[in-house]
């Protein structure tokens, strides 16, 4: 299980950092969702089989459809890609600054002695996640209607064609 | 006490996507791509969260976290890209400069 984690941990940082790097938009949406893919699977390592499977199918596949819809309906012209090509230039910090990051969070991490407490799989006192939802939970249930229907007003407005 | 424990590298792995997500929310000006960086940050966000249920042992309620999450994330998303496409309409590119034009 642990290794399927360290390999899908590390492509969902690569490929999230070739999301906002990459110069092509379509590619970012791509590696965005090899990302989500990526999360997905550990997700579904760590027992959150539901989540993971939502995961998988919303953010990689429908959220990916939207972007690639946007682009596409955005036909692209040269000064359009000027911009991504400026985009491209300031981002090549990137790197360096995750590299400083990660090497500074690493110490941290080995002076503090920071470690998570112990895995407590005994006291999983959760019982089924339709039951946490609809009895524990209702408010988010409705606070997530409220936002589909915000969204779909939302789509509607904003994607409607000028007369 | 383990610093190398999968768990501390995913709270090190998600502390890397919130800062390239941030970074691109700061350095670039096109709106799909700041879009793309917010919804980096927010898969850090589910990851941080998946984490917390798995270490306690309550893996259900932080599914019920993650979905709600997801469906404001698959919103957010649907809206940037509504601006986004209403912005390249009316001045032919996404650069969220050009918002400063609008009125009202």
């Amino acid at each position: 299980m642990e290794a399927v984690i360290y390999i899908c941990l590390g492509l969902m940082l690569a490929f999230g950092v070739m999301a906002v790097m990459l110069h092509s938009m379509t590619k970012s949406a791509i590696a965005l969702a090899a990302a989500s893919a990526a999360l997905g699977i550990i997700m579904y390592e760590m027992g959150s089989v539901w989540a993971a499977l939502i995961e998988i199918s919303v953010c990689s596949g429908l959220v990916t459809v939207i972007f690639i819809s946007a682009i596409s309906l955005s036909n692209m012209e040269k000064k359009e890609l000027e911009k991504v090509y400026e985009d491209k230039k300031r981002m090549s910090l990137l790197p360096v600054i995750l590299i400083v990051s990660g090497v500074v969070l690493v110490i941290a991490a080995m002076a503090l002695g920071v470690s998570l407490p112990k895995v407590d799989h005994a006291a999983n006192v959760a019982g089924d996640l339709r039951e946490i939802l609809w009895n524990n939970r209702q408010a988010d249930i409705w606070g997530q209607i409220i936002i589909m229907i915000t969204g779909s007003a939302a789509v509607v407005v904003l994607f409607r064609e000028r007369d | 006490m383990n610093v190398f424990g999968f768990e501390n590298i995913i709270l090190i792995v998600g502390f890397l996507l919130i800062i390239s997500g941030c970074y691109c929310l700061i350095r670039t000006y096109h709106l799909l791509k700041i879009t793309i960086g917010i919804e980096l940050a927010m898969k850090a966000v589910t990851l941080f969260i998946t984490l917390a249920g798995f270490v306690n042992g309550n893996v259900d309620l932080a599914q019920s976290f993650v979905i709600t999450t997801i469906v404001i994330e698959v919103v957010v998303t649907v809206v940037a890209a509504g601006i986004a496409i209403n912005l390249y309409r009316k001045y032919g590119s996404m650069d969220i400069r050009n918002l400063r034009k609008l009125k009202g």
